[in-house]
Order: structure tokens, then C-alpha cells, then sequence
């Protein structure tokens, strides 16, 4: 019964997992084909001939109607194969995605795990007694950075670290390594944290006055005990449902922070498509950065599920 | 006893008189170059120095936070008015409709505004300003009929619609005469957020090249001041300060309208 229950549930979350996508490929296609502006004038230029521009129609198969269009598009999103990259004959436009995923996957990955382990423990130290009347600067310091977009911060740290301190590699260093993804993680992580921080604090707050909190207490646990063992895994679901709300900004923000720091991954890939107007590229990359957030989505909603029971019924 | 604390609406207010100030009675044109002054240091006939290809960064900071916060303004007028009515009719039939608006809020917002963007921008020769807003619109109204959607949810039970109901008031009348008025706090409270919302996705995609063609936005002045990190640190600040300034004033200003409604409740 319980098995069905789950298996039914995950069956629904994933079919409408699926139709999200399909919208946002969908768009993809509609808004490169509708929109006025022919994308075989905008590839080749002002100046390529009539004949030049019905041979590029031609092979992107903008020529035929546009559900048959709409049909290929499905049947090529079903069985990866978008056709070619414009920009690079030969190669296909999903072969280039699966080179940018693994960068922007480990840039996104680090950042998930350092932002939920920090912001985790600054939520903690602003509930828990061991910092005693700092915890209140603890609290503000989250909001702060809260309020500040990334978009602004990210430069600036950058600047001071890489530029002046030089703690850092510069931007657009090759040889940066695991410093640089570090450091470009650790920027990505922070807002994250902080939104993390926020709500697991509240979280907290709200078990704090909880009956089995005065009982572990009087039981003689430690606040370590109390807080972390305790109160930690009942505040945890709205925690992830943060996390999972974090990585549409955390996809937006990876791509900026790719551009900041010159590094590769879908999001260069994706603006590199985009300015050379390479359509099949640009599909693919931008289906595949929407299943990216698809998957991380439905994931979050499996470990909220695992982690705590009362999500299940 | 009511307490108010307009110092949280304070700078934004200035924000906006020193900008349109500096936009309309100044004069001069942000796109204008002084190739000669590239990338020179703030100096006491310009506070703010000179960017790439001698833009006067002063003139630009200030036309560029002035339409990112018009572009905020209307894009977040246009999501509460859309919102509101599309949330509060659809609250107040319930059912099938209720539940269908429920599902479209969910497919807006579980797609990141950036990424789709990038996809409607992208089939556009030059994204202009109208672009981009045509863009942020498409998924604005979404958190404005979610919480206007929960407000009727409570209020549709409530007796002075019945009575109004019961009276014969056209359904049109019984929302926007009766439901819109006693909703309208709690969800203008998310104008702020939203239009903080615009300002940081249109900084951002006129940081990865996506902005407007005439680089007159915060995006690109950010840009600049990244790519000239090492000769001219001052670009720099000067964007990132911008940013911060507009967001931060707009954050303000929603918690101070935030209290201010929670206040009067």
C-alpha cells in the first residue's frame, strides 16, 4: 500500500517534471522560430545571398511547416540529437552540452553542499547559547548578506581577494584548479547560506519550544545534544525545501559567475550559443540546464520525503 | 498606537530625487565618449571618474539606475494589478479554476526567470528595454495571484461577501468592489520584492551581454568595471555601489511597508 502510494507519487512528480520541461523546450522553440527576425538572416548576416540563407533554412529545416518543424523538434529533445552545432559542423549540439555539465555540475554541486553546511551552522550559532549576545550579530550579518545580490558582492570580493590580497586566482586564470572553483563556488554558496540561515533559524526557533527540547534539557543534555541532535533533524524539511528553492538563482547565478570568471560550463556555453546563433546549441543547452533543474528539484523533494516522515502520507 | 518609521522609505526617496535629478536637470548624454579620459580616476569636475571608452560614469550610474527603475516599476505594477485580479476572481469561483491557476503559478515560478530570458532574448537580434520587460511580465504576476489567491481563499468565507452576494452584486462588483480593497495589504507588500527582482535580473543580463544595445544599464556598467578590474578599480565600485544602492533601497522600502501593513491589521 505505502509502496504503491510512493511509487505513485514519484511517477507524478516525474511526469510533471517532464511537462515543465516540454513547456520550456517548447518556448525555446517557439521564441526562436516566431519571433520576427529570420534566424538564418541573423546567423549569416545582412549580407549573405537568398541562396546562401535558403541553404542554411534548409538544413536547420526552418523551410518546412511548423508543426513538422515542432514534431522533429520533440522526436530529436526524445532521442538527444538536435542536430549539429553551427558553430563547430560536425560536432553535436548535445555532445557540447555534456562537455559544459560536468563544470557547471561540480560549480553548482560544491556550492550546494558548502551553502547548506554553512548556512546550517550559522542558523545554529544564532540560536544556540555559545555565542551568548553575539548571536544577535550573527543574525544580522545573515540578513545582510541575504540583501545583497550576488550579482554586486561577487566582483567586489573578487577584486579584494584576487586583485589586492591576491589569496585568490584572478579571473580567467586557466590554471586556477581547485582554488578557483573554490573560491567561485564559495561565492555562489554564500547567498544561498544566508537564505538557509534565515529560515533554518526560524525553523528552530519554532522547536524551541518544543515539550522533548525542556526534556532533553532537564535530562542533562549537553546544548550540542539539545540542538544538533535533537532540534536539528525536526527544523531540517524547511531547510531543504530552501535548497530546493535555491537553485533556480543558484543555475542564474552559476551562469554569471561562469561569465565573471571565465570558466567553463553550460552557462558560457549557453551565451557563446546565444551570440554566435547557434540555434541547435542553444536548445540543447538551454533543455538540459531546465532537466538539470528538474532533477535537482525532484531530488529535493525525495530527500525532503526521506528525511522527514510527515511528508509522506 | 501606530508608529512610523519613514526613514525605511527614506532612501529609496532620495535614490529616486538625486537620479530623475540628475537624469532630467543635468543633462548630457550618458552614451556620449571622452576617448581621451578612458578609464581615468574620479576627479573634482567628475565625482565619479570615466569608464571604457571614456563613458562619464557619474552621467551613466545615474540614467542607468533611473531605467532600471522605471523597468522595476512597471514590471511590478503590472504584476500586482494582472496578479491581484487574476488571483482574486479565480479565489473567489474556487474549484477547477482556483486549482488551474494554482498549477500555472507553480509552472511559472519553478522555471528560473533567468534561464527563460536567456531563451526569448536569444531569438531577438538586439534584446531592447521593452524585451526584457515583455520577459520579466511573463512571469511577474505568478507570486502576486499566489498570495492573492490565499487572501480571497480566507476572505470569500467571509460574511461581507456573502451579504454582498446575497444582495445580488455582480461577481465583477463582489471582487474588485469587496475582495480586491481588503486583499490588497499582504500582497503589496511583494511589490518591493518584485521590483528588487527586476533589478537584479536586468543587471544580470546586462552583465553576460544580454542588456540593451545602447549599454546604458547597470549590467553592463558592471560589465566594465569587471573587465577593467586591474587598470581602473573605481569602475568597479562604482557599479557594484549602483547595484547595491537600488536593491537595497527597494529591500528597505518593502520591509518598511511590510511593517507598516502588519501594523494596521
Amino acid at each position: 500500500m505505502a509502496v504503491a502510494l510512493v511509487a505513485a507519487r514519484t511517477l507524478g512528480r516525474g511526469l510533471g517534471a517532464l511537462g515543465v520541461l516540454l513547456v520550456l523546450a517548447s518556448l525555446v522553440f517557439l521564441a526562436l522560430r516566431l519571433l520576427p527576425g529570420d534566424p538564418a538572416a541573423l546567423i549569416l548576416g545582412d549580407t549573405a545571398s537568398a541562396a546562401d540563407r535558403a541553404a542554411l533554412r534548409g538544413k536547420l529545416g526552418l523551410d518546412l511547416p511548423l508543426w513538422r518543424q515542432y514534431l522533429e523538434f520533440v522526436w530529436g529533445l526524445l532521442r538527444l540529437d538536435l542536430g549539429d552545432s553551427l558553430a563547430r559542423p560536425g560536432v553535436p549540439a548535445f555532445s557540447e552540452v555534456g562537455r559544459a555539465l560536468g563544470p557547471t555540475a561540480a560549480l553548482a554541486g560544491t556550492a550546494v553542499g558548502m551553502g547548506s553546511v554553512l548556512g546550517t551552522g550559522a542558523a545554529l550559532l544564532s540560536v544556540g547559547p555559545w555565542l551568548g549576545r553575539g548571536r544577535e550579530w550573527v543574525h544580522r550579518g545573515v540578513l545582510l548578506v541575504a540583501a545583497t545580490p550576488l550579482l554586486a558582492f561577487a566582483p567586489l570580493v573578487t577584486f579584494v581577494l584576487a586583485v589586492r590580497l591576491r589569496w585568490v586566482p584572478l579571473p580567467g586564470d586557466p590554471g586556477s584548479g581547485a582554488s578557483g572553483l573554490l573560491f567561485a563556488s564559495g561565492l555562489l554558496a554564500l547567498p544561498l547560506a544566508a537564505q538557509v540561515a534565515r529560515i533554518g533559524r526560524a525553523a528552530l526557533l519554532d522547536q524551541a519550544r518544543a515539550k522533548y527540547l525542556d526534556v532533553a534539557h532537564a535530562k542533562g543534555a549537553s546544548p550540542w545534544r539539545v540542538w544538533v541532535v535533537h532540534a536539528l533533524p525536526v527544523a531540517s524539511t524547511p531547510i531543504s525545501v530552501v535548497v530546493a528553492a535555491q537553485l533556480g538563482a543558484l543555475l542564474g547565478g552559476a551562469v554569471v559567475l561562469e561569465r565573471l570568471f571565465e570558466r567553463p560550463g553550460l552557462g558560457s556555453l549557453m551565451l557563446n550559443a546565444y551570440a554566435a546563433r547557434d540555434i541547435p546549441v542553444l536548445e540543447a543547452s538551454v533543455v538540459a540546464a531546465g532537466l538539470l533543474f528538474v532533477i535537482a528539484q525532484s531530488a529535493a523533494g525525495l530527500l525532503q520525503a526521506a528525511v522527514d516522515p510527515r511528508g509522506r502520507t | 498606537m501606530k508608529r512610523r518609521r519613514p526613514l525605511e522609505f527614506l532612501p529609496l526617496a532620495l535614490l529616486v530625487v538625486c537620479v530623475s535629478g540628475i537624469v532630467f536637470g543635468v543633462g548630457g548624454e550618458p552614451a556620449r565618449l571622452h576617448l581621451s579620459q578612458s578609464w581615468s580616476a574620479p576627479s573634482s569636475e567628475h565625482w565619479l571618474g570615466f569608464g571604457d571608452a571614456g563613458v562619464d560614469l557619474g552621467l551613466l550610474a545615474a540614467h542607468a539606475t533611473f531605467r532600471a527603475l522605471v523597468l522595476a516599476a512597471i514590471v511590478a505594477c503590472f504584476g500586482f494589478v494582472t496578479g491581484t485580479a487574476l488571483g482574486a476572481s479565480t479565489g473567489l469561483r474556487g474549484g477547477a479554476v482556483e486549482r488551474w491557476t494554482l498549477r500555472a503559478c507553480d509552472l511559472v515560478q519553478s522555471f528560473p526567470t533567468f534561464l527563460l530570458a536567456l531563451a526569448v532574448l536569444s531569438a531577438v537580434r538586439v534584446p531592447s528595454r521593452t524585451h526584457i520587460g515583455v520577459v520579466f511580465c511573463i512571469s511577474a504576476w505568478a507570486p502576486f495571484a499566489r498570495l492573492a489567491l490565499a487572501q480571497t481563499r480566507t476572505l470569500r468565507e467571509s460574511q461581507f461577501v456573502e451579504a454582498a452576494r446575497a444582495l445580488g452584486s455582480s461577481s465583477f462588483r463582489v471582487v474588485f468592489r469587496h475582495v480586491v480593497p481588503n486583499l490588497l495589504g499582504p500582497v503589496a507588500v511583494q511589490l518591493g520584492t518584485a521590483a528588487a527582482g527586476v533589478v537584479i535580473g536586468e543587471t544580470a543580463l546586462g552583465f553576460v551581454g544580454l542588456g540593451p544595445p545602447d549599454g546604458v544599464s547597470l549590467g553592463s556598467l558592471l560589465e566594465q568595471g569587471t573587465l577593467g578590474m586591474l587598470r581602473a578599480p573605481h569602475v568597479l565600485a562604482v557599479g557594484a555601489l549602483s547595484v547595491l544602492c537600488v536593491s537595497g533601497s527597494l529591500q528597505l522600502a518593502s520591509e518598511g511597508l511590510r511593517r507598516r501593513i502588519n501594523q494596521g491589521l
